[in-house]
Order: C-alpha cells, then structure tokens, then sequence
C-alpha cells in the first residue's frame, strides 16, 4: 500500500503541470478559427479529480460510534479521493447514443477502495424537434429546489451539501413532447416514465417486482415555470406534486416545490430500542428564493418542511438508544443493538437530513474586488427544530481554463441529541481540484 | 436680405430635415442590419485580463423573432454542454452536471467577465428600449434610449449610429441615475453572406471591470428558419443538434 502522504505532492504536482499550458499567454489579435465551431459525429469529455479532506471527528456523537464502534477511529482523518468522469456521446441521424461514467479510488478510514458505475448511458430516439424517446439509465431531476427536491420521485436524493454533485439515474423508459403557443401560455411538455424494478435492474428504487410508471406535465404560464408531477403505487407508494419558478425581477427569482406521499411508511424506535411502524401521508414542502444583489452578491435561501422526517423526540430517543446500545457494547462486548441501531440508521434516521424543518442559506460573492473567475461563498443549512447546524465557508477559482480549485470547510454546531450535534464530524476541510478535458 | 433669407430657409429646412427622422425607425433599421430576425450563428467570448492573460469560450447560438434565443457552450471543456435559453423575460442556464435548467437574472454572467446574461442572450433593441432623443452628430448618430420596463437590464442607452451603415459604433449602457455600467464599442465591419453585412467584434469595458476587458467575436451567421419547441425547457440539453 502506498502512503498517501507520499501521493499527495505528486498529484497536486501532476495538476499544476496539466495547467501550465493554460497559463498566461501574451495577449494578440482576435481570432475565431472555422475548426473550433466544426461538429463531429461524437463527443468525449469529462473531467479528473482530486479531493483530500481533513475532517475533526466527535468522539462521543452517535453517528460516530455507529460508524467506528468496532474499528475504532481518530480524533483527526484523512481521506484522499480521486474521481474520473467520462462522458461521451455519437450521434446518427435522428439518433444519439450518451454515457456517464464515474469511477473513484480513495482511501478512507475503511482503508483503499475503487469502483465504476454508469451514472447515465441512454439511447435518444428524436423523430421531431418536440419529441424525444429514451431507452436507458437516466438521471430525471425533478423539482425546483436547490437543495432539496420533495419531488423528485424517480430520482436519487441530492446531497444538500454539495446539490451540484451529478447523479446516478435509474434504468427505464421515458419520452418527452413538447408543443410551444403564443400567448400567455408558451409551453406544455409532457414526460411519462416507466421504471422496472426486477431483480438487480433499479433494485435500489424500491421494493422488487414492479413495472413503476411516473410522469411530469410542464407549463411555461404567465412567465412561471409550472410542473404537476406524479407517481404511481408500485416499488414506491403513490406520490402527487406540484413545483414552480419564477423570476420577480431581472435580479429576484422565486421557487417552490410541494409533495404528498401516501401511505408512508416509518419504522421509529424508543429510547430502548422497541421499535414500532407507522403509516401515513407525508406532505412536504418547499419555498425559496435566488436574489442577485448590485454588487454580485447571490442569495440563495430556502425554507424546507420535510413530512417524511422524524419529530425532535423521535431523533433524541433514537440516540439515547444509540447510547444504550454503545455502552452495552462497551461492557458485554455483544454488538446486537448495535447493529440494531446501525440498521435503524440505514432505514431512516442516519439520512443527511433526517428531520422536519429546515433552513438553507447560500450567499456568493462572484468576483470580489475585481478578481475575475474567484467566488467566495459561505453555506449553512439550519435544522429549525432541534437549533443544530452547519456551516461551510469556501472559495472557488476558476483563474486558469479548465482547472476548478475549491477550497471548503465545514463546520457542525449542536448539543447532543439534535442532528449536527450527533453527527461523526466536527469539523472537515477539503480541497477539491478538478481537471476538465 | 434676400440672401439672409435664403440661408436662413435652408438652415431651418436641414434643422427639420433632422427632426424628421423616426429614431424608432431607426433603431428597428439598426436591430436589422445587425441581425435576421431569425439566424443561426457561433460567438467567441474572450475575457481579457490588464496583464494581457485571457479566456474564451465559444458558443453556438440560435435566435426566433424578438424573444426567443438559445445557444449551447462548446468550449472549454469545463463548460462545454451548457445551454442558455431567454423567452422574452426569463432566462435558464443548464449546467450537465447538475442536469437540469435553473432560471437566472439577465445581470448575472455565465462567463464572467464585463458580458452579462442578457448581452450573450441579446434581443432587438426595439423590442427594449424606445428612443427618447436623436442627435445629429455629423457622421453619426446618437440615440438615446430609455427601457420600455423594469425588467430590463440597463434603464439607459446611448447608441452611436453611422449615418451611412446604419450599422451602432459605439454603446454606452446607464443606469436610472446616467452612471456608466459599461461601454461596447462594435468593429471590424464583414460580411457574413445572403446580405447581412454587421461588425464581426464587440469589445465591452466597463468602470466597474477598471482594466478588464471582453470581446465578442460573430461567425457564420445565416438565416434560418426555426421551430418554436427549439426554445424550450426539455431541448435546452440538445440545441448541439441543431449544429
């Protein structure tokens, strides 16, 4: 195995040399050679990554003896992982064929691990401009949210964290058709899915042995973006929603999502371990808001009531009980409600965010004091019931042509019992470079 | 004295003469000379530092009537693939990765730099403004210009337009309260084809960017014809296909 402290140097090393034929050129003439607009039957793109992070854990949070009970963790971690993104596509007549791939190779407290998965690969059959048929994995993104999305019911949940990161889609079938009007209403798109949950195809979806079908109506009315959105019982329980954008002004735009999921079902445990299961409708909601200031400054906030969460004395029974079971650990050495408390945390309750309410503030600055291509921001995502949150101040640069530097910190505050404060981290930083091609 | 009154008829004729031209009338000739109502074409962006360093990015793009523009991203590589789509008032970016369009304000920039959203995703400048006031400035033109509403991004402009050409030179963008955001200056006359004869460069500096400067650069643009669902939400990830 190879010490990742002796890796480190070379890679950043390897990045900087990969730059420097990006660097600054001395400045001529203007031109716009024919050969950059000529179009090739495909594409090949994607992108490398490097990302070490550094992270304080909390020795006494619940998630943490969940996580390290057995192995035993550090005060202080490192991780380094690495990422190659390949995408490409080849285009025939009415045609085209698109894929994803992402494989990793990072090493972690669980030691070297590596793994490729195909996050998209599709086949696009388009008989007009206003229809499109797709066969293949795809990643749908339903909803209007930035950092959470109630109704994205055929998707993978975001990570609020990071909501830009890409997606794995799921397998199925899907079309689009489109048809624009003048007037007060310019568009309607309808997108029906269908996605088979048999055996290991979309296993992940939901219970096995369905034939999922799902759709999405479009509306572009009165200059507000309008989905109606659905889901039928099958892997899933049924689910409705509806979601809109808009903007106010040239620099105000508006955002909301709402959710109702029938029949949700919800294992929650007491402060013993004794678990019970309910069902019920979950509904779900969302507002938010982008605000675009006179000197660049962009807000981003949003307010998101989760029907699905757990209550505040659901999650503190639930880490009494992780409490319990660790000390049980600790004294009989017999690890059953440990691994009780793990399983509970795998149905629900270890989510990234596993309760009822809560607040999303994002605010950038785009090129402060004229350096062009660097935005400094600062992110905190506020659980409104239990008080804990986080806060991740960062900068990106983005100086030299297809390099991306950031630099992110993360910063967890809660007393024991809420959210934040029972998560395994303190505090983490990170340096993210990633490498376009 | 019949000579006074001679030059005098003739002065106060050239003065009406002047005050005769519809400036609305000619902005609508100005917006035409510079593009069809409905084209295709590609653009360079450079953005260009004061030590000389630059970046570029180069982007196809097609345009429908007065409110209705999209256009794709094809280089660099970290931003090929995105699309941008205006409909009148409202603007999106889809970025791949994130895999779905977003909406955004015409003030912000995809490119960073002095070139704004609504710069890259400009329409007629009828369709925006009306003209307040017409100066004659002996080769050219000056336009001055108001926004026919709040949801345009500069409340002011002032065109300067060659007599000849009716082709704009010069264009400063204001605020409400006449501060200059920034200055386009359009060059390098060419011609493109099938009657469209247009500057081939916009440089833009601005106060606000004190040594910074972008550059657009037009290529083959061609009219053609297109269909309403181009402009649209679900074909914003394949407007490459148009190519």
């Amino acid at each position: 195995m190879i010490p990742c402290r002796r890796l480190l140097p070379g890679i950043i090393a390897a990045f900087l040399m990969a730059a420097i034929p990006f660097s600054p050129v001395a400045a001529d003439e203007y031109s716009f050679d024919v050969s950059e607009t000529e179009k090739k039957d495909y594409t090949f793109g994607g992108y490398a990554e490097f990302r070490p992070v550094l992270a304080a854990q909390d020795k006494d949070a619940g998630l943490y003896r969940l996580k390290f009970y057995k192995s035993g963790g550090t005060r202080a971690a490192q991780e380094y992982n690495s990422k190659l993104q390949l995408e490409g596509s080849y285009q025939r007549g009415i045609s085209r064929l698109y894929m994803r791939l992402k494989s990793d190779l990072n090493n972690t407290y669980k030691g070297w691990n590596s793994g490729t998965q195909i996050y998209e690969g599709y086949l696009s059959v388009k008989p007009s401009v206003s229809a499109d048929i797709i066969a293949g994995k795809k990643v749908m993104r339903w909803g209007k949210g930035y950092a959470w999305n109630p109704t994205a019911f055929v998707d993978r949940p975001k990570n609020p964290d990071d909501p830009e990161l890409p997606l794995e889609g799921y397998t199925g079938f899907s079309a689009d058709y489109t048809k624009s009007f003048e007037g007060r209403l310019k568009t309607i798109t309808v997108t029906p899915v269908i996605l088979p949950v048999y055996h290991d195809l979309n296993d992940s979806f939901g219970s096995k042995k369905h034939l999922n079908f799902a759709g999405k109506a479009y509306f572009l009315f009165y200059d507000t973006d309008i989905d109606l959105l659905y889901r039928a019982k099958g892997s899933k329980p049924a689910a409705y929603g509806a979601d809109f954008s808009r903007n106010i002004s040239t620099n105000f735009e508006v955002h909301g999502e709402a959710a109702l999921v029938a029949d949700t079902p919800q294992t929650i445990t007491d402060e013993k371990g004794n678990t019970s299961r309910k069902v019920f409708d979950a509904k779900s909601w969302l507002l938010g808001l982008r605000y675009q200031t006179e000197i660049n400054t962009t807000y981003i906030a949003e307010y998101y009531h989760n029907g699905g969460g757990f209550s505040g004395a659901a999650i503190a029974d639930y880490f009494s009980f992780v409490d319990a079971a660790y000390d049980s650990y600790t004294g009989t050495g017999s690890d059953a409600l440990m691994q009780k408390a793990v399983n509970l945390g795998n149905s629900g309750y270890g989510a990234a965010n596993p309760m009822r309410e809560y607040l999303y503030l994002r605010i950038s600055q785009q090129e402060p004091f004229n350096i062009l291509y660097f935005t400094p921001a600062l992110t905190s995502i506020i659980n409104a019931g239990d008080r804990s949150f986080s806060l991740a101040p960062e900068i990106l640069w983005t100086r030299i042509t297809n390099l991306e530097l950031r630099l992110k910190a993360m910063f967890l505050s809660g007393p024991g019992g809420t959210e934040f404060g029972e998560k395994a981290g303190d505090a983490k930083a990170e340096l993210r470079a990633r490498y376009y091609f | 004295m019949l000579k006074k009154l001679f030059a005098f008829s003739l002065i106060a004729l050239m003065a009406s003469a002047a005050h005769a031209i519809d400036g609305d009338a000619l902005l609508r000739e100005v917006d035409r000379n510079l593009e069809p109502s409905s084209y295709e074409m590609y653009r360079k962006l450079i953005n260009i530092e004061p030590d000389g360093r630059k970046k570029e990015f180069v982007l196809y793009m097609v345009r429908k009537g007065n409110d209705k523009v999209a256009g794709v991203f094809l280089s660099p590589a970290s931003d090929k693939g995105r699309g941008m789509l205006r409909l009148g008032e409202n603007m999106w970016l889809y970025i791949p990765n994130v895999g779905k369009p977003i909406r955004i304000t015409s003030l912000q920039s995809a490119t960073g730099g002095v070139f704004n959203n609504a710069d890259i995703l400009k329409i007629d400048f009828g369709a925006e403004y009306a003209v307040e006031k017409l100066e004659d400035k002996g080769e050219e033109y000056i336009l001055h210009v108001k926004a026919r509403s709040k949801t345009v991004s500069y409340d002011r402009l002032n065109i300067w337009v060659d007599k000849t050409r009716k082709l704009p030179t010069k264009l400063e963008c204001l605020t409400e309260k006449a501060m200059l955001i920034k200055t386009l200056y359009y060059k390098e006359i060419k011609d493109f084809g099938d009657g469209i004869v247009r500057p081939s460069v916009i440089e833009t500096d601005s106060p606000l960017y004190k040594g910074y400067k972008s550059v657009m650069i037009f290529s083959k643009i061609k009219k053609r014809d297109l269909k309403d669902e181009i402009f649209t939400l679900t074909f914003m990830p394949k407007v490459d296909t148009l190519r």
